[in-house]
């Protein structure tokens, strides 16, 4: 599964700003896609975007914070810089709250500004791996018998085979066999990884940063 | 000596002067005085015809009686006495020519005589002739000139007394009884005033016997008593004989004190009872007393009323004196020959004089400096005969005083006008005032376009800092592109223009803010007023964007170009979307929604309107919506509409404001396309 080039999208309806920073993006290398409004960026934007979006927080139609919700109830998940021609704080601080990776005051410096995507792109990259490694887990995880899954969670928690079987009320061999098709289907190494791979399960929003 | 003897003797001796005298008797035949010869013993011998007419007596019933049954009893001692001591001694009790005597009629009635007498004797006998002249006619006459003169004085005293102005009523009543019983030999007269409203005679002047104006004959009732019957039934009252008159109550007290008639007249003014003037006498009164009398009433009725009439004049000047005189208004009245006849004493304050010094002075007198410009104001007053209103300046040593004065005629009750009113506020203070309150104004209308900028603040650096923001942007793409190998020329150019293009536009915003700041005088010029409401759009977008406001713009083509200040009308209009923006700030139910139009009405005027759907404007806020310092924001001046109307109304245009059908409020200014100085 190979990484998609990363695409910075810059919604904002002043123009100027648009084909600025576009110019700017570019001039660094990277790819820009621009779009007037929020509403043009959600219906032309694909279905799994790689790289970040750059917004304008005041924008006619759909603000940019408006669209931060939307992304988010559409399952899109791109690093968010604001840029803001008077940043208050309550608007900040929402922001940042929604999972904005960076808040922009113009004028912008380019560097500031190069940063910022620079760094929302990693952690794009960061979080889609992430998002990519609880897939696998969870593919994994539907492998699992209904008595696998629950032999899984007994043994996370630490119980040995024993407790596990007086639990379950089976014998300790049929908890062993369990217990190894857990691991295989699972391809933990170890108990370690094993456990790793159940936080990672039940807590699949938070990527490790 | 026997009577027979006697008479025989008279006759002898009458006989024998017959004789000697027969041409003289016919001269006394013919005379109209009695002519009677007495002897020593004063009895008479011989009377004329005329004797008999005179006394009342026939010749025989006279011949050889005593002379004294000729005189009153009480001057026949006197006689007796007088005409012996003569005989004695020669020496004569009165004058011999022409004295005046009464005799003693038939009827008993005294007679005034004149009488001269003469002596002679015959036959050493001494004989006296008496000529008795009946002069009553002439006494009568007499009298009656000297009772005239009396009259005349009366009434002479009256007429001054009633035309004395200085006096109160009662001393000028006073006057007038007073006369009445001196010059009409009254024992006592008295005048009662009649009091309308209680149907009362009130006492007011006695004079003579009694000066007391207390007592039972203090309040007559009207129609009670001779003299409340007098006030009652508005005819006098008169009698010579108080004892027999039904109206004489106390008839002991008349002839106690010897009252003998009566006279009362009713006070009358145009057939009105005013008082009533009565007196009592000890005599009889002569038909002219009466008369007399009854000429000096209707005087004294006068005499009253015009008193009164003087005293609520007199009251009613104190009075409006007063009044003027407490009044901050300054008053004056004039002739119409400009003579100052009335001022107050605010008049006095303020032009530094005592009313003795201005009344009777014209202004040209008084205020030679201004006095031209007063005379021509009174001059259309009294020519057009409508009151005016002028301002007028008073220059005095204390400064100049600015005067609102107020100028109209007086006229007497057949309209003919005879003074001219004038009654001035001095608004000095007040022009100042609104020569301040001018620059203030000046001074809020520039204040508000700073604030109604402030408003925009954000709206305006947004504004600024989006091509700024750019520049900034393209600059380091430029610099970028050219820092690669090869340096991408190409994207550097492309950097550059959007860097001119945005450098523009910033320049452009800026312009319009800094005339939109300056507080340029009003110009006017022919504005196309489409492009004018997108300028205005233009730099009000961002603000809407930032309040979430769809805007719609709907421009009339083929507008005619206004005659107007484009900065004034601008701020105008910003002032109007602001407030449309700000209106619509409580709105979540809905999409905020503001339409700005322009057309044309009549082809008279351009008409531009602002419509939000805000929750529009209640009835008690719209009556002073356009009133200065009236604002629904809490953070609001409340001076723009005032001076946008005013704006527009110096435009010659109005702006006004109307609800719309579902949401909102529309506010709305027209500007005339032909150029109209109001």
């Amino acid at each position: 599964m190979t990484a998609p080039k990363p695409i910075i999208f810059i919604v904002d309806d002043d123009p100027s700003i648009r084909l600025a920073l576009e110019n700017l993006v570019s001039s660094t290398g990277q790819q820009a896609e621009t779009h007037a409004t929020a509403q043009d960026f959600l219906r032309d934007c694909p279905r799994d975007p790689a790289g970040c979006l750059v917004l304008d927080v005041q924008m006619p139609g759909l603000s940019g914070l408006d669209l931060q919700g939307e992304l988010d109830h559409a399952g899109i998940h791109l690093p968010v810089i604001f840029i803001t021609g008077h940043g208050d704080i309550p608007t900040t601080v929402r922001a940042m709250k929604a999972g904005a990776v960076e808040f922009l005051t113009k004028p912008v410096s380019d560097s500031e500004l190069l940063a910022a995507i620079n760094q929302a792109i990693e952690h794009d990259r960061l979080a889609r791996a992430d998002r990519a490694e609880v897939a696998q887990l969870r593919d994994r995880h539907e492998q699992l018998t209904p008595k696998e899954r629950e032999v899984m969670e007994l043994v996370v928690q630490g119980l040995l085979n024993k407790q596990i079987a007086l639990k379950l009320n089976n014998s300790e061999i049929t908890i062993k066999q369990h217990r190894g098709k857990v691991m295989q289907k699972m391809r933990a190494d170890s108990l370690a990884d094993l456990v790793r791979m159940a936080e990672r399960l039940s807590s699949p929003g938070s990527p490790p940063m | 000596m026997s009577g027979a003897e006697k008479l025989i003797e008279s006759q002898q001796a009458g006989a024998a002067l017959r004789e000697s005298e027969e041409h003289y008797r016919a001269v006394a035949e013919a005379a109209t005085d009695a002519i009677i010869t007495i002897d020593s013993d004063s009895t008479i011998l011989i009377v004329n015809p005329a004797t008999e007419r005179i006394f009342g007596y026939s010749t025989e019933e006279m011949i050889g009686q005593p002379l004294t049954m000729l005189m009153p009893e009480y001057l026949r001692h006197l006689h007796k006495s007088g005409i012996t001591r003569y005989l004695e001694t020669g020496r004569k009790h009165i004058q011999w020519a022409a004295v005046q005597l009464p005799g003693l009629h038939k009827s008993g009635a005294e007679i005034p005589l004149e009488i001269s007498f003469a002596e002679f004797t015959n036959d050493g006998r001494r004989f006296f002739t008496g000529i008795a002249r009946d002069i009553s006619e002439r006494k009568r006459l007499q009298d009656k000139q000297a009772r005239l003169a009396r009259h005349a004085v009366l009434h002479a005293e009256v007429s001054a007394a009633v035309s004395e102005s200085e006096k109160s009523l009662r001393a000028m009543l006073e006057i007038c009884a007073a006369a009445v019983v001196r010059h009409l030999d009254a024992a006592f007269a008295r005048i009662w005033l009649l009091n309308e409203e209680q149907k009362v005679l009130k006492l007011e002047a006695s004079a003579g016997l009694y000066t007391n104006l207390d007592g039972q004959h203090a309040h007559i009732p009207l129609g009670s008593f001779k003299i409340g019957l007098i006030a009652a039934e508005q005819k006098p009252h008169l009698t010579n004989s108080v004892q027999s008159d039904d109206r004489v109550s106390d008839k002991d007290w008349a002839q106690r004190e010897g009252m003998i008639s009566f006279a009362g007249y009713p006070l009358l003014v145009e057939g009105r009872t005013v008082g009533v003037i009565a007196m009592f006498a000890q005599e009889s009164l002569e038909q002219d007393t009466i008369e007399a009398l009854e000429s000096v009433a209707p005087i004294i009725a006068q005499g009253i009323e015009r008193k009164r009439t003087q005293d609520t004049l007199r009251e009613t000047q104190r009075l409006i004196q007063a009044i003027f005189d407490n009044s901050s208004a300054v008053i004056h009245v004039k002739d119409l020959d400009g003579r100052f006849l009335l001022v107050n004493r605010k008049f006095e304050e303020v032009v530094g004089l005592k009313s003795q010094e201005i009344l009777g002075k014209t202004s040209f007198d008084l205020f030679p400096l201004n006095a031209s410009a007063y005379d021509a104001a009174d001059r259309e007053v009294i020519e057009t005969g409508s009151a005016s209103e002028t301002e007028e300046v008073l220059i005095t040593e204390r400064g100049n005083h600015i005067f609102l004065t107020t100028k109209s005629l007086l006229s007497d009750e057949s309209g003919k006008p005879y003074a001219l009113f004038g009654i001035s506020a001095e608004i000095t203070e007040r022009k100042k005032v609104e020569s301040d309150l001018r620059e203030i104004q000046a001074e809020l209308a520039h204040l508000n376009r700073v604030m109604t900028v402030g408003e925009l603040t954000a709206s305006i650096a947004h504004e600024i800092n989006q091509p700024l923001a750019a520049i900034v942007m393209n600059g380091n793409a430029a610099l970028r592109w050219l820092a690669l190998d090869p340096p991408n020329l190409a994207r550097a150019r492309d950097s550059a223009e959007l860097i001119i293009r945005d450098g523009d536009r910033a320049s452009h915003v800026i312009a319009r803010i800094r005339a939109l700041l300056k507080k340029a005088p009003p110009s006017k010029t022919l504005l196309d007023v489409n492009e004018f409401v997108l300028e205005v759009v233009d730099l009000t977008q961002s603000e809407m964007v930032r309040n979430r406001v769809r805007l719609r713009v709907e421009l009339a083509g083929d507008l005619p170009r206004v005659p107007g200040d484009r900065i004034q009308l601008q701020q105008v209009m910003l002032n109007l979307i602001a407030n449309a923006v700000e209106a619509m700030r409580a709105i979540q139910d809905r999409q905020r929604a503001l339409l700005i139009t322009t057309d044309i009405i009549d082809n008279t005027v351009v008409r531009l309107a602002v419509s939000d759907n805000g929750p529009g404007i209640d009835s008690q806020t719209a009556q002073h919506l356009f009133n200065a310092f009236s604002t629904t924001k809490p953070e609001g001046m409340g001076v723009g509409l005032a001076i946008s109307r005013s704006i527009i109304e110096a435009h010659g245009g109005r702006l006004w404001t109307e609800a719309n059908d579902e949401f909102g409020a529309t506010f709305q200014f027209t500007l005339p396309i032909v150029a109209n100085e109001s």
